[in-house]
């Protein structure tokens, strides 16, 4: 998870560009520990921030991520791009992984998942969205490490977010929902659940790891980029019934049209009260102008 | 037939018109004076300055009758297709039916422009939720919900993967009001690995060969989309035979770039050069008429050329425009800056290089999707500007920036470091919004300073 402080950085002042995407860029730039930088082709603006990235000192891969889906002419192209990932990674020192190796470390990802999934709750809503992006940044599920002693909330008005991904000060959000008197039931952010793959199947696995794990990447995560992306809403739509939510926190970026482009339609299709925020990712969320306008939310969902 | 070159204004052009019939002009159906299509609501067109050539009164008249042409198109029972996106690919394969007429949607980006924001289109494209942070091509959103442009066609196509966020998800928007998409999907095209199979692509990128045949595969799909549509069967054959006439427009339109951009004097205004260049995206509903088009206005520049006639004095700085404007009048502010078009890069150079004949048709036509600038790396664009603005003698770069687009945000950067770095020449970057009439004196103190410092370079 990314903190937008870290990088102010050479693209800094360019107009009109996604603060996520500015935020890696400038991260990709400045780092001096990776011996290399994956980006993807999943939305335009980091598209184009690879044409700056690749230009660094730092190897640097960008990986085709089709935006359909249904046919199995791009669920093959996004095979082959695993294929690609992973002469890159040799090609960086790694060594190719046999299958046997393989299955070993997609069963301990499969079982960290579904561990931090159960632990959802046991932890406050905050600690559940730290864990997950966590274990998406290293792999690992230290969740004692999330629990901060203090009693976790469970009564509040349920809410939703949904959007691209957080930064890490984005994460004081959920504290100052709570605060308000709202509690974020469904985090549907990128860096959430909502960004986790479906469990592997077994036998699958065990027949071809490479082809499962492709599956369970490209066929399950349900994104705005799709096209069409229909698979977001009915997600969605499933988990907001579940968990019983009454008001959905639409995050945005300003400059981000694929998510821009959703909230008139989410707002058209789901019978709910949505709230839009807009971020220019410099560490707002607590800010005057968002805390106040979450405090009148939840107050109007009361 | 023609007075000497000279850009007139529309109701000069009035004049100009009476003034050609008396000398026996001959015109197709769609001709007649320019100024009538004012009464359509084109209102910008009175504050455009034209050049006074009955080929050039052809060109125009042929872009503003084109909704007309859908219309009729219709009307004859033909089936009518909206390709959107992928600029120049799908409209090939299209034209190879008989009873098929391919337009792209995308075009609508120009009507708040033409129609002085009277039309609405922004309007509608804001209370769907695609404010002014989008590109102006949201008034396309506008043309289908008023369904007041074009008629709606009997099916849509949009490329997605490598293109730009805005389409895309003013795309999905469309899609989700009920209108129904055949996506397909062009990869950002990358370069070969080392020991990967590769192949030259018109225009001169390298692409690996599994590219080349991914894409050949989705243009399968959509071969099988219009077979159905059309009720006709789409063979290699006619193919073939379509490639071939889309490559007779993309050599008119060669032969009339060239003579244009490397004229000592400039044989033809940056408008009509700019209008004729959309012509080769989707033959502006008609592919017979756009070669005449076409060959007129080879016809008309070669012989200006010839006899040393043209516009601007012959100091006039050499300038290379990169991507399309969203204000038709910002080409003739150049002009009147001291500069002239000697080279382009509209977004859709894919569309004008020559596709290859000695292909299978479906081998060329995906070659051809993925050789396109906006689907690759700014910095392969960057490479075809150098190599462009070589081939042309271009003394300066323009880049103009389209407001809201997502690839506008970066490429200009990696851009301009790299024509600077190879090349050492001067460059702007400039944003044209919808209707420039606001910022014109920023926009021509821009392209003053560009100017100035091409002929103070000069003298060095």
């Amino acid at each position: 998870m990314m903190t937008a402080a870290e990088t102010e950085g050479s693209i800094g002042r360019v107009e009109g560009i996604c603060p996520f995407a500015r935020t890696f860029i400038n991260e990709a730039l400045t780092n001096q520990q990776a011996c290399g930088i994956i980006m993807t082709t999943l939305c335009d603006q980091m598209r184009r921030g690879f044409d700056i990235v690749c230009r660094g000192n730092t190897p640097a891969f960008l990986m085709n991520v089709p935006n359909t889906w249904q046919n199995t002419g791009v669920q093959k192209l996004y095979l082959e791009e695993l294929n690609r990932l992973g002469r890159f990674l040799t090609g960086l020192g790694g060594k190719a992984p046999s299958n046997g190796d393989l299955i070993k470390i997609m069963l301990e990802y499969g079982s960290a998942r579904k561990f931090i999934l159960a632990a959802k709750g046991h932890l406050s809503s905050r600690q559940y969205s730290e864990a997950i992006a966590k274990f998406n940044q290293d792999g690992k599920t230290d969740i004692e490490k999330h629990t901060t002693g203090k009693e976790i909330l469970t009564d509040g008005i349920p809410l939703a977010i949904i959007g691209g991904p957080l930064l890490r000060e984005d994460l004081c959000l959920f504290d100052v929902v709570e605060s308000c008197g709202g509690l974020i039931v469904l985090d549907a952010t990128e860096t959430s659940e909502r960004g986790m793959c479906a469990q592997f199947d077994r036998r699958r696995l065990h027949e071809d790891p490479l082809m499962e794990l492709a599956n369970a990447y490209f066929g399950s995560i349900p994104d705005a980029s799709r096209r069409p992306n229909n698979q977001l809403y009915d997600w969605f739509e499933q988990k907001l019934v579940c968990r019983k939510v009454r008001g959905i926190i639409f995050r945005r970026y300003v400059w981000c049209d694929i998510w821009h482009a959703e909230f008139y339609r989410l707002k058209q299709r789901i019978d709910l009260p949505v709230l839009d925020i807009d971020v220019s990712g410099k560490g707002e969320a607590l800010s005057a102008r968002i805390i106040q306008r979450i405090q009148a939310f939840v107050e109007m969902l009361r | 037939m023609n007075n000497g070159p000279k850009q007139i204004t529309l109701e000069e052009w009035d004049e100009r018109y009476m003034q050609l019939q008396r000398l026996g002009l001959c015109e197709v159906g769609y001709g007649g004076v320019l100024s009538r299509h004012v009464q359509d609501g084109d209102y910008r067109l009175l504050r455009l300055r034209y050049d006074n050539s009955a080929a050039a009164l052809r060109l125009w008249n042929f872009l503003l009758t084109e909704e007309e042409r859908l219309h009729q198109g219709r009307a004859e029972g033909k089936k009518i297709v909206g390709t959107m996106k992928d600029l120049g690919t799908v409209p090939v394969m299209a034209y190879s039916l008989d009873n098929v007429v391919a337009f792209y949607p995308d075009g609508a980006w120009w009507i708040p422009c033409m129609m002085e924001l009277s039309a609405g289109l922004l309007e509608v494209a804001d209370s769907l939720g695609i404010d002014e942070s989008f590109c102006p091509v949201r008034a396309m959103l506008g043309a289908f919900v008023t369904e007041a442009h074009f008629p709606i066609p009997d099916m849509l196509l949009c490329s997605v993967g490598a293109t730009c966020d805005d389409f895309s998800a003013i795309a999905q928007r469309l899609n989700a009001l009920g209108y129904p998409i055949l996506w397909w999907e062009i990869p950002h095209r990358r370069n070969p690995e080392p020991d990967e199979a590769a192949v030259r692509l018109p225009g001169g990128f390298l692409a690996p060969q599994s590219q080349v045949e991914f894409v050949e595969s989705e243009l399968e799909r959509i071969r099988a989309a219009l077979e159905k549509t059309a009720g006709q069967k789409l063979d290699d054959e006619s193919l073939s035979a379509g490639i071939k006439r889309a490559n007779k427009v993309r050599k008119l339109l060669a032969k009339l770039r060239n003579a244009t951009f490397t004229a000592d004097i400039c044989p033809l205004p940056a408008l009509e050069m700019l209008i004729a260049e959309m012509l080769a995206i989707h033959f502006c509903s008609d592919q017979d008429e756009t070669a005449a088009v076409l060959k007129d206005l080879v016809e008309e520049v070669e012989g200006r050329v010839k006899e040393g006639k043209g516009f601007l004095d012959a100091d006039a700085a050499r300038i290379f425009w990169v991507n399309p404007v969203a204000d038709l009048r910002v080409m003739n502010l150049l002009e009147e800056c001291g500069g002239r078009i000697c080279g382009t890069e509209y977004l859709f150079s894919h569309a004008l290089d020559t596709i290859p004949e000695n292909l299978s048709p479906m081998e060329a036509l995906a070659r051809m999707a993925i050789a396109d600038p906006m689907v690759g790396s700014s910095v392969d664009r960057a490479q075809r500007i150098c190599a462009d603005v070589q081939r042309f003698g271009s003394e300066a770069v323009l880049i103009s920036r389209i407001p809201g687009a997502s690839h506008c945000a970066l490429e200009g950067e990696v851009i301009c470091e790299i024509v600077h770095d190879k090349l050492g020449l001067p460059l702007v970057e400039i944003e044209v919004p919808v209707m420039t009439d606001s910022i014109r004196p920023k926009l021509q103190t821009q392209m003053e300073a560009l100017v100035e410092t091409v002929k103070e370079r000069r003298k060095i």
